[in-house]
């Protein structure tokens, strides 16, 4: 064997080495293509533990400017839709959705993501699934991506775990992204902040007291065509704070029940709203009657 | 003092809500009437279409939800069978030149032969007008109004928000709905939804 081609093979795993370092991830495998983007289907474990809940992740990263939908998508556009392929011992959650953006122009507004984001899925293992070696995980993904204009994209994904009896132990690889995704999830709001809802024939007044004065808010709605997308929010601070005037959809055509959504305070994060709605405004017709009835936030609770 | 606040109250209600009332097609009221060009270069108002019944498509040749219902032949259908009952049928294309859907006259009869579509009439809302007059979202967004002008349907086409073509069959047409419901008699049962589709093109509405 000669020097020149030890040398040579030398650098080639130097190579190697070198285009696995530059970032964390490196030792993930690369996404597949979605319409400018990737998408990959990752998971916080090393291994799947029968009789556990482990969590799944579907991975985006778009182009700059493009962006991809949120549960409820707004005025345009349709949230990404998954299929999955699971062995029958594992049972597959609902997404759980970060908190979105609102997107668009002046007269169409969406709700969406931008960049990069990570939608968890929980899956829960049967302790049947003790007799396997491994899990294969497949997910058939359907996704529509914009920006001045929509393209739909389909994907399928896999992944495969070993299937230990051990406890779970995290993956170093994939941490921070469900850190990260963690960090963006709408969660229940303090138990001794108040929301309440008001009906006020055009709008929707919803109001929260919250111990302290709130300049900015922006509410998502979870059920479409029940608010104006497009309509601006109209905040008013409150000394404990605030009142938030949406608008009602034209396509709202009978009166609801609960307002549920999304609240995200700039300064404080995102909030799971389900606050009954109070007919109150409706039957006086007056919507400026001061800050609507206080309902407890025991009525505040998962989506 | 009071009777004033009150007065200014009410005037700042009446200033900020005014902007907002201003048209905007609603189910159950009166269509605003328009005026438009179309490609094939003639001028239709609709109020001159009282006594029948008038459907309003929201159109983007680029969309690719407008595609599923013109590649499956789904649109181009509709429009045949409900002309052929003396409807009006209006294609509307709201997108602003340089945008997406944006065409010419000629583009747009090309496209209307190419396509075998059978609408009354592709008008070009190069400005927007109608599309902000009916407070368009998506194409195809569809509008059914009727023979009294009043606005009977507005929304998606049908219940299937997707870019598939294999989920036309199956889905609940609610243009269909609307139209067969209203032309015997009833109540129309679903007479406002969610449109569904590409974001309208407007001027401006490029970042």
């Amino acid at each position: 064997m000669s020097g020149h081609k030890s040398s040579r093979g030398f650098s080639a795993a130097l190579a190697f080495l070198a285009a696995l370092l530059p970032s964390a991830a490196g030792a993930r495998a690369s996404g597949s293509p979605i319409p400018h983007g990737t998408l990959e289907l990752i998971a916080e474990n090393q291994w799947v533990t029968p009789g556990h809940e482990f969590f799944l992740g579907l991975h985006f990263q778009l182009e700059k400017g493009w962006h991809i939908y949120w549960v409820n998508p707004g005025d345009s556009g349709e949230p990404p839709r998954v299929k999955w392929q699971l062995p029958p011992d594992l049972s597959p959650g609902v997404i759980e959705w970060p908190a979105p953006q609102r997107l668009g122009t002046s007269s169409v507004v969406d709700f969406g993501y931008q960049d990069a984001v990570t939608l968890i899925v929980p899956v829960h293992a049967e302790t049947s699934l003790a007799a396997e070696p491994s899990a294969h995980l497949g997910a058939e993904i359907k996704v529509l991506v914009c920006r001045e204009m929509c393209i739909p994209g389909k994907t399928q994904l896999s992944l495969t775990l070993p299937i230990k009896s051990q406890p779970p132990a995290p993956d170093v690889r994939t941490r921070e992204l469900f850190a990260a995704a963690r960090k963006d999830l709408p969660r229940p709001a303090p138990q001794v902040w108040k929301f309440s809802v008001d009906d006020a024939r055009d709008s929707f007044v919803f109001a929260a007291n919250v111990a302290v004065q709130i300049k900015q808010a922006i509410f998502f709605p979870l059920v479409v065509a029940q608010i104006d997308n497009a309509a601006p929010q109209v905040l008013h601070p409150l000394p404990s704070g605030f009142r938030l005037t949406l608008r009602k959809s034209d396509r709202l055509l009978k009166p609801i029940d609960r307002l549920q959504g999304v609240l995200v305070l700039s300064s404080n994060g995102a909030y799971l709203i389900d606050v009954p709605v109070s007919k109150r405004g409706a039957q006086t017709n007056n919507s400026s009657s001061g800050i609507p009835e206080i309902q407890s936030s025991k009525e505040v609770s998962q989506q | 003092m009071k009777r004033s606040t009150l007065f200014s109250m009410l005037v700042a209600v009446v200033i900020c809500t005014a902007p907002l009332l201003v048209a905007a097609a609603k189910v159950g009221q009166a269509a605003p009437d328009f005026t438009a060009t179309a490609s094939n270069g003639k001028t239709f108002r609709l109020s001159d279409n009282r006594g029948k019944y008038v459907v309003l498509e929201w159109h983007n040749n680029g969309c690719p939800y407008v595609g599923k219902h013109y590649k499956s032949g789904n649109m181009q259908r509709l429009q045949k069978q409900w002309t052929g009952q003396s409807v009006v049928w209006f294609t509307i294309i709201s997108s602003a030149p340089g945008n997406q859907g944006y065409v010419t006259a000629s583009e747009e009869n090309e496209y209307l032969t190419k396509m075998h579509a059978a609408p009354t009439a592709a008008l070009l809302d190069t400005s927007g007008e109608i599309g902000h007059l009916y407070d368009a979202k998506t194409s195809p967004q569809m509008v059914v109004i009727n023979p009294e002008g009043i606005v009977i349907y507005d929304g998606a086409i049908d219940d299937k928000p997707t870019t598939d073509l294999s989920d036309i069959t199956g889905a609940t047409n609610y243009v269909t709905l609307a139209l067969e419901q209203a032309m015997t008699g009833k109540l129309v049962q679903t007479p406002a939804t969610r449109p569904y589709g590409c974001s309208v093109k407007y001027s401006g509405s490029t970042h």
